[in-house]
């Protein structure tokens, strides 16, 4: 399942082992903070999002509310951006914000009917039909992602529903920018600290948000401007 | 998790009533299992909410569609999906589809007809129409895609009408027809192998070609240096590597000084330009006032930016290309738009990049084979003349054989043209002045209009005959070349939907039939479709499995002879000056002027990633991301707006010498201070789009005046200038 980027694939980049992946990302500076190799959990699974690549069309958040027949109200994926600067000198940044997939998840904690829990891959996934609509995860939520309409939750599942079947994401698989990854936490993690690399190496400003959140995040994004401009915490 | 209970009645879409059993023999939960149980099946299909038709699988599960996914061996895909596809889906489920075809009388008074009625009429008419006053009055316009063309073109034919129009005249006419006339074609561009970018309004990140993407992805990831130039920053300049803001309508200057630059510079492919050109010296001797200072006088791009971007195109070169987009800024836009597209050939030419890894590729496809002519004999082509003067000595002689449907609309009401067929295709509200374009055709003696709603052209129609949805019948196979070309076709996902709708082929051979010309419609689709597939090794029933398939094609021949009278790149064109024209590309400004007075602005417009044109605004799913991102807004300068008293989400009055109305504003520092922008998805006149009209829009066209551009007679989008003020 990988996918061709200038001839090489995925798995060109995961020769060192998990010794060495826990290195590599230990190593990586996140603008003073260092990063937490502990988070990550060899039986999570990880969505890895690169905003360098990512225009922002929408098919992820359509697809998904196909996929998972979500009502056309719930933006189970969403894009929050800033304009900095002024013209002719702008800068526009734009970052995906759907389900963080938190390991350490208040919305799991937070809900009276046990409607939320970990299934496959670590993901967090919610019943919709035990689910009673009363936004205790919501209000828990440290990004606001759920969404209540008409006595419902809905967020981003992860598609566990696909990942039994040995399949990825509908957002991932229907990417036209190719923007969005899946695999491993410890794989994601490891591609995230290359790319962020590679950009800086280009002289682009670039970070990678969601080593340390949570007690480390099943989605982590690839940033060309810091985490905390977008309130990212 | 599997399908719950709620998710599967969602997607089953059935209710007792339809099943047809009585509630109290009814077991629920064994009904519940069985369909919980029911197979999803792939069917092969196209995406229809562009002309790109990527291929897809429609995933169907009890007969209803639940989602559609990439299919891998499709050139266009590659096994992605770009949002609308995805959003495509709500036309197939649209309550407010037409189920049966309908007559409007001339009192305007809708009634439905039957099928045999109606092509009766049809037929009756139109043949009077075609003795009385003759196949020069009489016209197909459409927007071309293949079973429109394979059916619709054989009939027009057989009829002896040669006005076959297409979309283009509001696209990219003056592209066409500028590398047409200087680089024998419009090539493709190969920006995943290309080190130095430069794309002039084309957006790739909104005005979608999947497969373009996926090439985009290679560049930004790769070493390509990628260069956007538009008054906008758009949705690929923000993953680009440089936003080069222009003021709008003067591209052409900016190329010219590029041109000038390299020249100057000794820095363009000798070989090519000695070998594989005409017309280089009288070229190279215009250029003496283009410097980019002068350029920069014109556009606002700084001089040394200018530079920049010739010579780094020039450092890599062959590998280096200036995108000779689809409309972008100069497919039909401004009176200099023609002459644009021949600079940006000019360009491409001095890079040497023709046929080259990197440049711009003239792609071969695949051979596929044909009916048997001697037992499906093909109707001869027409020798009548053009209705809309399109190639028409003294009348349009360099447009192309795309036509003029907003001239011919001007010719509809000097009873010139009587009647006419529009499948899949709304001039009406997709080209510029509303009231021309609904006035030319509605009043046609005999407009049929090919429709599955009731578009802005249906309804100055006098009879909508609906196709099933795209989702509901099969289609003539498709082919395109590449670097490896692909088959694909439509199959049927679904089982009709509504009864009383027929599919364009089936109509086609109805019609034909009454009017004498049935003769040439012997043959069914699957005949049509087993020749074209013949030189390949799989049989028909296989490729209906399979959809779609990549095939091995010839590799472009580097610096190949091209399309032109001589063979060979043309500086200089004996074809325009034979016409009036002049034969090298010089700077002209827009015919509306590069001076704004206050609050005077050009109106531009553009793609959204999730809207085609005006024909998904009345899509839920995709009219949601539109509600929940406002971006049915005039995005406005920020100091001007400040300048103005203008906060972000304000309401203002935008005003054009034709038309006025209010709207709200997106206050930006992304757009060029004397222009305004609005995206062109909404603006729907057809009240029958419930949805399209949730929201308050514009539609720029409203603002632009039926205008023709001198060289090949394009709507010149963009010629129009626009106060704005805050209400």
């Amino acid at each position: 399942m990988s996918n061709d980027k200038n001839g090489e694939s995925r798995r060109d980049f995961l020769k060192k082992g998990a010794a060495g992946a826990a290195a590599l990302i230990a190593g990586f500076g996140m603008k003073g903070s260092r990063a937490n190799a502990e988070n990550l959990d060899a039986s999570k699974k990880a969505i890895l999002m690169d905003q360098s690549l990512c225009v922002e069309c929408q098919s992820c958040r359509l697809a998904c509310q196909r996929e998972n027949d979500f009502p056309i109200t719930a933006q189970s994926i969403k894009f929050k951006s800033i304009e900095t600067g002024s013209y002719p000198e702008v800068e526009y940044n734009s970052t995906r914000w759907s389900c963080f997939h938190c390991n350490d998840a208040p919305c799991i904690d937070s809900c009276p009917v046990d409607a939320l829990e970990r299934q496959y891959g670590e993901m967090n996934v919610t019943d919709i039909e035990d689910c009673i609509g009363c936004g205790a995860c919501l209000n828990d939520c440290p990004y606001d992602v759920p969404e209540i309409i008409e006595g419902k939750m809905y967020k981003c599942n992860g598609c566990v529903h696909l990942l039994e079947d040995g399949e990825e994401p509908a957002c991932v698989t229907t990417c036209p920018t190719y923007a969005v990854e899946f695999g491993n936490q410890e794989e994601m993690a490891e591609l995230g600290v290359e790319r962020v690399e590679e950009l800086e190496a280009d002289g682009k400003e670039a970070y990678l948000y969601g080593l340390e959140a949570q007690d480390g995040l099943g989605l982590f994004l690839i940033l060309r401007t810091a985490p905390e401009d977008f309130e990212l915490v | 998790m599997g399908l719950t209970r709620r998710k599967f009645l969602k997607t089953a879409g059935l209710t007792a009533g339809a099943v047809g059993i009585g509630l109290s023999g009814f077991d629920f939960k064994a009904w519940a299992e069985v369909q919980e149980d029911s197979e999803v099946v792939k069917r092969a299909s196209l995406c229809n909410v562009c002309a790109s038709h990527c291929g897809m699988w429609i995933h169907v599960k009890n007969d209803r569609i639940w989602k559609v996914t990439g299919h891998e061996e499709n050139g266009r895909s590659q096994g992605r999906l770009c949002p609308r596809a995805h959003g495509g889906i709500d036309w197939v489920y649209d309550p407010y589809r037409l189920k049966q075809p309908i007559k409007i009388e001339d009192d305007g008074s809708v009634r439905p007809i039957g099928w045999n009625q109606a092509l009766d009429e049809i037929a009756e008419k139109l043949t009077q129409i075609l003795e009385e006053e003759g196949p020069e009055k009489v016209f197909y316009a459409h927007n071309p895609r293949r079973t429109g063309v394979f059916y619709g073109n054989r009939f027009m034919h057989a009829l002896n009408v040669s006005t076959i129009m297409t979309h283009n005249a509001a696209c990219n006419t003056a592209r066409g027809r500028g590398f047409g006339a200087s680089m024998g074609g419009v090539p493709s561009a190969d920006i995943g192998n290309s080190k130095y970018v430069v794309m002039i309004g084309r957006n790739y990140g909104a005005g979608i070609r999947t497969s373009q993407l996926k090439a985009v992805n290679k560049a930004v990831k790769g070493d390509t240096t990628l260069v956007c130039v538009d008054p906008r920053q758009n949705e690929t300049s923000i993953i680009a590597d440089k936003w080069v803001p222009i003021k709008p309508g003067t591209d052409l200057a900016m190329v010219l000084a590029m041109c000038k630059v390299i020249i100057d510079d000794d820095s363009y492919n000798h070989e090519f330009i000695e070998e594989h050109t005409i017309g280089f010296d009288q070229f190279a001797d215009s250029l003496d006032e283009y410097t980019p200072e002068w350029a920069e006088e014109l556009t606002d791009v700084p001089a040394d930016t200018i530079r920049e971007m010739a010579r780094g195109l020039a450092d890599v070169a062959p590998a280096a290309i200036v995108h000779p987009t689809w409309k972008g800024a100069f497919g039909c836009n401004y009176e200099n738009s023609t002459e644009t597209a021949r600079a940006v050939a000019y360009i491409n030419a001095l890079l040497g990049n023709i046929n080259q890894d990197g440049g711009l590729k003239f792609y071969n496809g695949p051979s596929t084979g044909s009916l048997d002519p001697d037992r499906y004999p093909a109707p001869a082509a027409p020798d009548t003349k053009r209705a809309d003067g399109a190639g028409v000595e003294d009348e349009y002689p360099l447009a192309t054989g795309h036509g003029l449907p907003h001239v011919l609309a001007e010719r509809i009401k000097e009873g010139k043209v009587k009647a006419g067929f529009v499948r899949h295709h709304n001039p009406v509200r997709n080209f510029p002045d509303y009231d021309h374009m609904e006035e030319g055709f509605g009043a046609l003696d005999l407009l049929v209009v090919f429709e599955t709603q009731r578009s802005e052209t249906a309804m100055v129609a006098d009879y909508v005959l609906p196709e099933p949805s795209f989702a509901e019948r099969e289609e003539i196979i498709e082919s395109r070349g590449g670097s490896r070309g692909y088959l694909a076709m439509r199959t049927q996902a679904i089982p009709k939907m509504y009864g009383k709708t027929k599919s364009f082929d089936e109509i086609i051979r109805e019609l034909a039939v009454r009017m004498g010309v049935g003769e040439y419609f012997k043959f069914t689709m699957d005949e049509a479709n087993a020749a074209i597939l013949e030189p390949f090794d799989i049989s028909l029933i296989e490729f209906k499995e399979k959809g779609s398939m990549m095939v091995d094609v010839p590799q472009p021949e580097p610096w190949p002879e091209l399309g032109t009278p001589s063979g060979k790149f043309e500086f200089y064109s004996e074809t325009f000056e034979k016409h009036g024209a002049p034969p090298i590309a010089g700077w002209l400004p827009p015919a509306t002027g590069l001076e704004f007075g206050a609050n005077e602005f050009r109106l531009v417009h553009g793609k959204e990633a999730y809207h085609s044109h005006t024909a998904t605004a009345n899509t839920p799913q995709l009219l949601q991301i539109t509600k929940d991102y406002n971006t049915n807004r005039l995005w406005i300068n920020a100091s001007v707006a400040e300048e103005m008293g203008i906060e972000d989400g304000d309401e203002v009055r935008v005003s054009s010498d034709i038309f006025s109305d209010t709207t709200r504003v997106k206050v930006t520092e992304r757009i060029h201070p004397e222009t305004v922008y609005y995206p062109g998805s909404y603006g729907n006149r057809t009240f029958h789009y419930r949805v399209a009209h949730e929201i308050d829009s514009l539609n720029p066209n409203d603002f632009v005046k039926y205008q023709v551009e001198s060289i090949v007679g394009h709507a010149m989008v963009n010629e129009v200038i626009v106060t704005v003020e805050k209400v």
